[in-house]
């Protein structure tokens, strides 16, 4: 198993987990329901949770500490995708990005769980448990949602039409397909994304929304090499504030 | 609006400050119950209430407002309005006594849940299930298969049907609660931190 | 989390002498043998009146409460600090669903209970009417503004309302890891660099007044409530409540080597009663009445949140739905 392959595929995974529960978490406290503000709040805190496990991985396999990973490295040393770094917009946004993301990401921790690396196996069975509820809860408010009014529908619809070329980022090839393949830590991106855009169609063919034309978007890449919008430095300036005033104290 | 919190600074500009705009009715929609079975074996125990548009919405945000800590295995809702009740009462009297028992009513017999409350204060807890064609037969029933000595203030009777339970598949919900240690009091022992700054005080 | 010093202003008890006599003894006599009053129950107009209230109070606290901590979130230090305030904030929101659940007990809806905290109607404790300037600030909260609540809430858990005795055991069970998580925030501080000690101490020194102010004014110039205490509805006086928060977390504070900015606070050893410097009670009107630092911004923040969400209501919202009283 070569580790480079296996420590690429741990750190976007990781990233895209901390970044996209990191922007989740800035609707606690603001939700337009108080039961909804709850469970959106836990789905980012599982996020995180799992990056964190994820990091842990890669701190085994001789990076650094999760906390130093995650707080101190720049913008270009991520590699999460564009997607999961943009604003949250509105709730139609969140809502289609949470939609999304959270369907790749089923797909991707079931493949996941029967990786041939044993510690990524284990974790995946978990974190697909986890995703059991962030898929029920994405598909129920889309279904619901996305056929209720005329702003409702005509706001989903905007955001999915935005989203569609950020979340085919996700699918970018690592540099390590088809080690990743051969060896069985993974089954690959490709195979993933495929398994993503029928259940995407699946259920917006349940709704008033339309998918584009697959084959007419052009994806948005270069997230996975730490080529990022003019989003993410500033995040990560902001969520490493208090623990750049010194990194060697403990909180 | 300038704020101290980074998240309040990049909140959209809706209207004007002081401008309160009237609710709409059914804004915050209607209620639904919430019972939740801490373990297997135990019983169903009804926990409070989510406000939500419908019965599977009530489901989706029930999950996280009622079982998003301690221990669950199950968890189910209704709406508010299909909570069949009894009268509450007090003191040493049980409430079987105000719950006539009726005939047998002609019709098709569908279940029904019966809840009981043991204590004022406390929570309505899962009994059992009765076949009945109406609600007063359900209690009718209630009263003939579960009253006993000991005295119960209230009686809930819910037809099975109008539950939306948890699915066997959606058991693994509540996979990895157990795990979720950084909300447990547990995780925090600054025991060892407290004492090694005392003793560097010294 | 955050009931505290609520507000007893205007209480007419003539209202009771109007009130059927039998009814009014059988429903004193229940309290008194320790028996809780649930939603169907006959009571008295003001004791319905006053526990909307307080529960209501209580409610809007958790709600506002959750912001002066939520400033700190996405800049929590840390994974664990992280992960555990935003779950602690999250069970703000979460104790303020509680809440409202319990007075709607009451014959109030949860929308006009909204209305009335966005417009000023309603007040909520008045701490959160302050700025959480840094880190520190969020711990002194987390610690000892959630230790401040817990005294209260211990003690109101043992009132005589079914629903919102029901709706404090759940949010005691869910407090405990609040209080230890504070805790352990503000040992680290203690035990850490210079600067994290110098930031906790400032933070100490502003927050402490507001602390002093927390359980409501001082007995001797407080509305009276003895019909509120023999109702079980107020569980026990603010100075006896503040008397019990010094005597459990001064100690500690003082242990962490840290000093509190009140030059006569002191424990009287022959009465047991600590005695400090009298809080300024003017200002405390005078912020809970509309002119803290950060009353206009906690409101708008809230009217905003609605207006935000107002559409994806209206869009949920089906012909179906009705509303009716909750049940406990």
């Amino acid at each position: 198993m070569d580790e480079l392959a296996l420590k690429e595929l741990l750190y976007k995974m990781a990233d895209d987990l901390l970044i996209l529960g990191h922007r989740n978490s800035e609707w606690t406290g603001f939700g337009p329901l108080l039961e909804e503000d709850i469970a959106f709040s836990s789905m980012a805190q599982d996020k995180i949770g799992q990056s964190y496990a994820l990091y842990s991985i890669l701190h085994t396999l001789g990076e650094r500490e999760p906390d130093t990973v995650a707080f101190t490295r720049n913008g270009n040393q991520f590699h999460n995708s564009i997607f999961v770094e943009l604003p949250n917009g509105e709730y139609d946004f969140s809502l289609i990005r949470h939609f999304l993301y959270d369907t790749a990401e089923a797909f991707r921790y079931e493949m996941l769980s029967a990786s041939s690396y044993q510690p990524l196996a284990e974790l995946s069975r978990k974190i697909r448990a986890e995703l059991r509820y962030h898929t029920l809860h994405a598909n129920t408010w889309m279904k619901q949602l996305g056929s209720a009014t005329e702003e409702s529908i005509g706001r989903l619809q905007k955001s999915l039409d935005y989203a569609i070329p950020f979340a085919l980022g996700m699918f970018e090839a690592s540099p390590y397909e088809k080690e990743l393949i051969t060896t069985g830590v993974f089954g690959g991106e490709q195979v993933l994304q495929e398994r993503w855009m029928k259940k995407v169609e699946e259920i917006i063919s349940q709704t008033s929304l339309h998918v584009p034309d697959w084959k007419l978007i052009q994806p948005v890449f270069g997230g996975r090499e730490g080529k990022h919008s003019e989003f993410l430095q500033p995040l990560l300036d902001e969520m490493s504030e208090v623990f750049r005033i010194d990194p060697s104290a403990e909180w | 609006m300038k704020s101290l919190d980074p998240r309040v600074n990049r909140l959209p500009v809706i209207g004007q400050p002081g401008q309160i705009l009237p609710k709409a009715p059914l804004d915050q929609f209607g209620t639904f119950e919430v019972f939740v079975q801490p373990k297997e074996g135990k019983p169903f125990q009804h926990e409070g209430i989510v406000h939500a548009p419908n019965l599977e919405m009530a489901f989706v945000l029930a999950k996280e407002a009622f079982t998003r800590r301690f221990t669950c295995v199950s968890l189910y809702v209704t709406d508010t309005r299909n909570v069949y009740v009894s009268p509450m009462t007090d003191g040493t009297v049980n409430a079987y006594e105000f719950v006539n028992e009726i005939p047998t009513q002609s019709g098709d017999k569908t279940s029904y849940e019966i809840y009981h409350l043991l204590k004022r204060g406390k929570q309505h807890q899962h009994v059992g299930t009765v076949q009945a064609v109406t609600p007063q037969e359900a209690m009718s029933e209630a009263r003939k298969i579960f009253k006993n000595d000991k005295v119960v203030y209230n009686i809930w009777a819910i037809r099975t049907s109008d539950i939306r339970f948890t699915n066997p598949e959606e058991k693994e919900l509540w996979l990895t609660l157990p795990e979720k240690k950084f909300r447990d009091a547990s995780d925090y022992k600054g025991g060892d931190k407290l004492k090694e700054f005392l003793e560097k005080a010294k | 989390m955050y009931g505290g010093g609520n507000t007893f202003e205007g209480i007419k008890t003539d209202s009771v002498a109007l009130e059927d006599p039998i009814k009014l003894a059988e429903f004193e006599a229940r309290i008194a043998r320790g028996e809780k009053i649930e939603p169907t129950d006959w009571m008295p107009a003001l004791y319905r009146k006053q526990l909307i209230r307080m529960i209501e109070q209580h409610a809007h606290s958790e709600i506002i409460g959750a912001l002066p901590e939520g400033t700190w979130i996405t800049r929590a230090p840390g994974f664990k600090r992280k992960l555990s305030l935003m779950a602690k904030v999250q069970d703000e929101v979460g104790h303020g669903q509680l809440l409202y659940s319990a007075a709607e007990t009451l014959g109030k809806s949860r929308e006009e209970m909204i209305q009335d905290l966005i417009s000023g109607k309603s007040k909520y404790s008045n701490i959160f009417n302050y700025p959480a300037f840094t880190w520190a600030d969020s711990c002194f909260i987390s610690w000892l503004v959630d230790a401040g609540a817990i005294v209260n809430q211990l003690a109101n858990a043992k009132g005589s309302y079914g629903p919102y005795c029901r709706a404090l055991d759940r949010i005691c069970a869910e407090e405990s890891f609040h209080l230890k998580y504070g805790h352990h925030c503000v040992i680290y501080l203690a035990a850490g660099t210079q600067k994290q000690r110098d930031m906790f101490q400032e933070a100490l020194n502003r927050w402490w007044p507001p602390m002093m102010h927390f359980f409501g004014p001082s007995d001797k110039i407080s509305v009276h409530t003895e019909v509120l205490m023999k109702w079980k509805v107020k569980m026990g006086s603010n100075d006896d409540m503040r008397n019990q928060f010094l005597d459990m977390y001064v100690p500690k504070i003082w242990e962490l080597g840290f000093t509190i900015p009140d030059p006569n606070l002191k424990k009287n050893t022959e009465t047991g009663r600590w005695e400090y410097t009298e809080p300024d009670w003017e200002e405390f009107k005078r912020v809970i009445n509309g002119d803290g630092p950060c009353n206009k911004e906690r409101l708008e923040v809230r009217r905003i949140a609605e207006e935000r969400g107002r559409w994806v209501r209206e869009a949920l919202k089906s012909a179906k739905s009705k509303y009716v009283t909750p049940l406990a």
